[in-house]
């Protein structure tokens, strides 16, 4: 079947099986594997993309279903230089392994669109879909806060750490 | 210095930007599919296979199957794993190959021109299997009914153990003024990584069978590839692109053998593509071994000022279907049985047994997370009999510098264990007054009745070795160049084979020789993880790698550092690094010096508990470790705060369900991992950066500790909140409900 969209500003037509789903369409079809597969059951978000700017996870839905949708993935939501969630993730560590990161910062960018001064618990519900085995979340929660001040205009809060000797 | 300095990781923008590449998302020119068959049968013999009707499904390139082995065995430590199951020859191994142990064994590999049409070759492939019993646990294994290795000569499924003869057992406890007795269940953790298996293979310029894949220790990988396939171990060449995670759970091998075999095979047809396999979720979790589950029965005396004076110890591990490492795995659990303290009088006999299920292996803490719950808990449990406050019955029995521990040996130099437990202790001094006034809602759906919610405190603590141990030859090899077109050098390239996991230890390697060489950390070059270009490195396990890589790098730097002084251009400088070496205890008395050097940690949790429902809230919990001196802050606390979490996923959700040799929950909806609304309110990291005397600028370890005492202290804040002692774990409210109900608490 042919599907026709707007991926990362570009239009794109590919002919896909009726089962394909939209996660395979952007990974095998049009080679954008910053989108990981961690579950393929809708549970762990490491697929999550923009779905006309809101977050969904791409492995719940069929490539069909996103007929005329305007799908932003990771390596679409930098804008000539990194979001501000992409730098608040480097800056304030909030990646290991980054598997489970471009899903990450969409959720947490689709959130943040909506509300750019979330509470702790605002963020954490944010990211309540999306897991990470290597973090622990602590510093995930510290770069979506880092990132919020600096889409506020604000200056993010010094990190901390504690080193005793 | 860039030692000490929050360096953010190097490879930070590819993974924001989606442009780092793990080993399922490398841009192939027209590659071909590969499916990897599983028996689907926990014990059985393979009476058949008829491939003719998978090789004519349309697309089907070629199966690669037990007679493409030329040497059909794997194993870790010891061969007793066919790589492939079947009934066409063995090669030369004394393995039978026609026997499925274990329902993930690999039968088949399925190459196509697409996935669909591997998945429908799989399908269509015949296969008569005559089924044999299973042995589904440690107690059907102990019976010997049923031998899961008969060939191995034993008569029994008992195939590694360990023993400790010391003192005199009649004299503990005659001393003994109390006896605490228990038998302890520890469940298998499944590592979760978020990037399941993956690997690319093709046949390099130079000829050599090459597969990018995610692991721990390419230079091992490389050597398990080169024995089953018969060929030098340079004629294979290993590489590791971006890893999603591994915690121990890409030590062994799952794709890497049959990928390599599957990219000869398609060479010898004449076919010049490559060949990727990419494992679904469900395949990952069946298909890689897990944490061992294991039970001890033991018991302790100690005297009314809480001096423990015995310990009597079974320890029976399962396995499973292959050794992997578990007669290391369980070495370390064996003698970590009585913790950080002095016992005079000791008597433990451990067992490695198989079973037809999935093997245990490699996970974070290897060993010690078992042994740490079995030793706190019973220690937690003397304070609790005697009316001893937990911090003071452990001060009482602290191991010091030169003390003999139950090897009969001290540890090794450097013992910070006094420090760790008085940095918790203080930490949590406020704890007890401040507990009524927090507000609880150990779950979200429904408020808890008032009097059901009650509260609680505990601790643990531990220690783990950094490196492998009991003699095993560790080595780690660095290589640095040096550049520059004046009399001063002003660049370098690291080469090391050491695998970031995710821990930021290519990061790492960078600071460590800026530091040595005494320029700024961007000057420094890196070319990782790939054998072509590097020197065995060992594996990234054991939290050993920043501590064996620093002392390496730390030498190569000198040595190219001379060969520039020689006027060499450019200057290069190896150097191979082997520590002082450890030894392999006494096996009938257990005497011995097993480790290298080690890392400390204390853990403290509060928690509120509804035990209405049995759902339990982390309320505040600190970790202390002594990682000695850290290389990146940045990177040791993520990894630190990483490990708790994990550690509090193993001790309260995360049930792996295994029936009849089958794991019947392979998903993550039905093994729950910790998402971030299961994470403490508060969570304090504190890390003492006590020198060790052994390490490179003072360097510990950091991976594994924070695993160790986590289980031990919620289950001692569970008693402090109800007065129950549950012995099992993880805490689903399930489990908690059936013991407080067997307590009367209902
Ligand atoms: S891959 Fe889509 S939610 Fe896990
Ligand atoms: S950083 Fe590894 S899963 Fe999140």
């Amino acid at each position: 079947m042919e599907v026709s969209l707007t991926v990362n500003g570009r239009n794109v037509s590919s002919d896909v099986e009726p089962r394909t789903l939209l996660v395979h369409l952007l990974r095998e079809d049009l080679d954008l594997t910053g989108t990981h597969v961690g579950c393929e059951s809708g549970y762990c978000g490491a697929c999550t993309v923009h779905l006309d700017g809101k977050p969904v996870k791409s492995c719940t839905m069929l490539a069909v279903q996103a007929e005329g949708a305007d799908i932003t993935t990771i390596e679409g939501l930098a804008n000539g230089e990194l979001h501000a969630v992409q730098e608040g993730f480097w800056e304030r560590h909030g990646l290991q392994c980054g598997y489970c990161t471009p899903g990450m910062i969409m959720s947490a960018a689709g959130m943040l669109a909506e509300n750019d001064s979330p509470s702790e618990g605002e963020i954490k519900h944010g990211i309540e879909g999306n897991l990470c085995r290597c973090t622990g979340y602590h510093n995930i929660v510290k770069a979506i806060e880092y990132a919020a001040a600096k889409m506020r205009g604000d200056e993010p809060a010094e990190p901390e750490w504690e080193v005793s000797s | 210095m860039s030692i000490g300095a929050r360096t953010k990781r190097f490879d930070g923008p590819s993974k924001v930007d989606g442009t780092a590449l793990y080993p399922g998302d490398i841009p192939l020119d027209n590659p071909l599919h590969a499916k990897v068959v599983f028996s689907n049968r926990p014990h059985a013999r393979m009476v058949s296979m008829d491939t003719s009707s998978a090789s004519a499904v349309p697309g089907v390139v070629t199966i690669v199957t037990a007679a493409d082995v030329p040497m059909n065995e794997y194993g870790l430590t010891m061969f007793d794993q066919p790589v492939l199951v079947g009934v066409d020859g063995t090669g030369r191994s004394a393995v039978p190959s026609d026997i499925s142990r274990w329902e993930a064994d690999q039968i088949a590999v399925v190459i196509a021109e697409s996935i669909e049409a591997a998945v429908a070759g799989a399908e269509a492939l015949v296969v008569a299997w005559e089924d044999l019993p299973i042995v589904p646990d440690i107690d059907a294994a102990l019976t010997g009914d049923t031998l899961v290795h008969g060939y191995n000569g034993k008569p029994t499924n008992v195939f590694y153990d360990y023993k400790i003869r010391r003192g005199n057992m009649a004299e503990g406890w005659a001393a003994a003024d109390v006896v605490v007795e228990a038998t302890y269940e520890m469940p298998h953790q499944e590592h979760a990584y978020l990037q399941p298996e993956a690997a690319v293979s093709y046949i390099d310029d130079e000829g050599r069978v090459t597969v990018k894949i995610a692991g721990q220790w390419i230079h091992e990988d490389r050597e398990q590839i080169a024995h089953a396939l018969d060929i030098p171990d340079d004629e294979v060449r290993v590489i590791y692109p971006a890893i999603g995670g591994a915690f121990g759970g890409r030590e062994d091998m799952t794709l890497q053998i049959v990928m390599a075999l599957a990219a000869r095979k398609v060479h010898a047809l004449g076919i010049d593509r490559p060949v990727r396999s990419v494992w679904n979720r469900e395949e990952s979790i069946l298909g890689h071994h897990k944490r061992h589950r294991a039970r001890v029965v033991t018991k302790w005396g100690a005297t009314f000022d809480g001096k423990i004076v015995a310990v009597d110890a079974d320890v029976y591990m399962d396995a499973g279907a292959y050794n992997y490492t578990s007669n290391k795995v369980l070495g370390n659990f064996h003698v970590a049985i009585a913790g950080p303290y002095a016992v005079p009088h000791v008597r433990i006999d451990s067992m490695a047994i198989y079973t037809t299920t999935v093997p245990g292996g490699a996970f974070r803490g290897f060993g010690a997370p078992q042994a740490g719950f079995v030793c706190e808990s019973q220690i937690n449990k003397i304070a609790d009999a005697l009316g001893l406050d937990p911090y003071e019955v452990r001060r009482r029995n602290l191991l010091g510098e030169g003390d003999p521990t139950i090897t009969a040996r001290p540890l090794p130099i450097g013992i910070t264990m006094e420090q760790v437990l008085e940095e918790c202790a203080t930490r949590t001094d406020t704890w007890r007054e401040s507990a009524a006034e927090r507000d609880v809602r150990p779950f979200a759906s429904l408020p808890p009745s008032d009097s059901a919610v009650r509260t609680g405190t505990g601790i643990g603590i531990g220690f783990k070795n950094v490196g492998f141990s009991f003699g095993f030859p560790e080595r780690c090899e660095a290589t640095i160049e040096l550049g520059g077109d004046s009399d001063e050098y002003d660049s370098a390239t690291v080469f090391h084979a050491g695998a970031d996991v995710g821990q930021g230890a290519h990061t790492v390697f960078a600071q460590m020789a800026a530091d040595a060489l005494g320029l700024p950390v961007e000057a420094v070059g890196r070319e990782m993880s790939d054998t072509a270009t590097s020197g065995d490195s060992g594996s990234a396990s054991a939290s050993r790698l920043t501590w064996m890589a620093g002392h390496a790098i730390g030498e190569a730097a000198a040595v190219a550092q001379k060969a520039w002084g020689d006027g060499d251009r450019p200057a290069r400088g190896h150097y191979r690094y082997e520590p002082p070496s450890s030894e392999m205890i006494d096996p009938d008395t257990g005497e011995g010096a097993p480790f290298i050097t080690c890392g400390y940690v204390a853990e403290a949790v509060q928690l509120a508990i509804d035990v209405e429902t049995g759902h339990i809230e982390i309320l505040r919990m600190v970790c202390v470790t002594d990682a000695g001196r850290v290389v990146n802050p940045l990177l040791a606390e993520g990894q630190i705060e990483g490990a708790v979490i994990q550690a509090l996923g193993y001790t309260l959700t995360e049930r792996l369900v295994v029936h009849d040799g089958r794991i019947t929950n392979p998903r993550l909806s039905g093994y729950l991992i910790p998402g971030v609304a299961d994470i403490p309110r508060d969570l304090e990291v504190v890390n003492l950066e006590l020198p060790d005397p052994q390490g490179p600028w003072g360097i510990r370890g950091i991976a594994e500790m924070p695993m160790i005492p986590c289980a031990p202290a919620v289950i001692a804040a569970v008693h402090d909140a109800t007065g129950v002692w549950i012995d099992e774990f993880p805490l689903t409210p399930d489990l908690v409900r059936k013991h407080l109900r067997a307590a009367g608490i209902t």
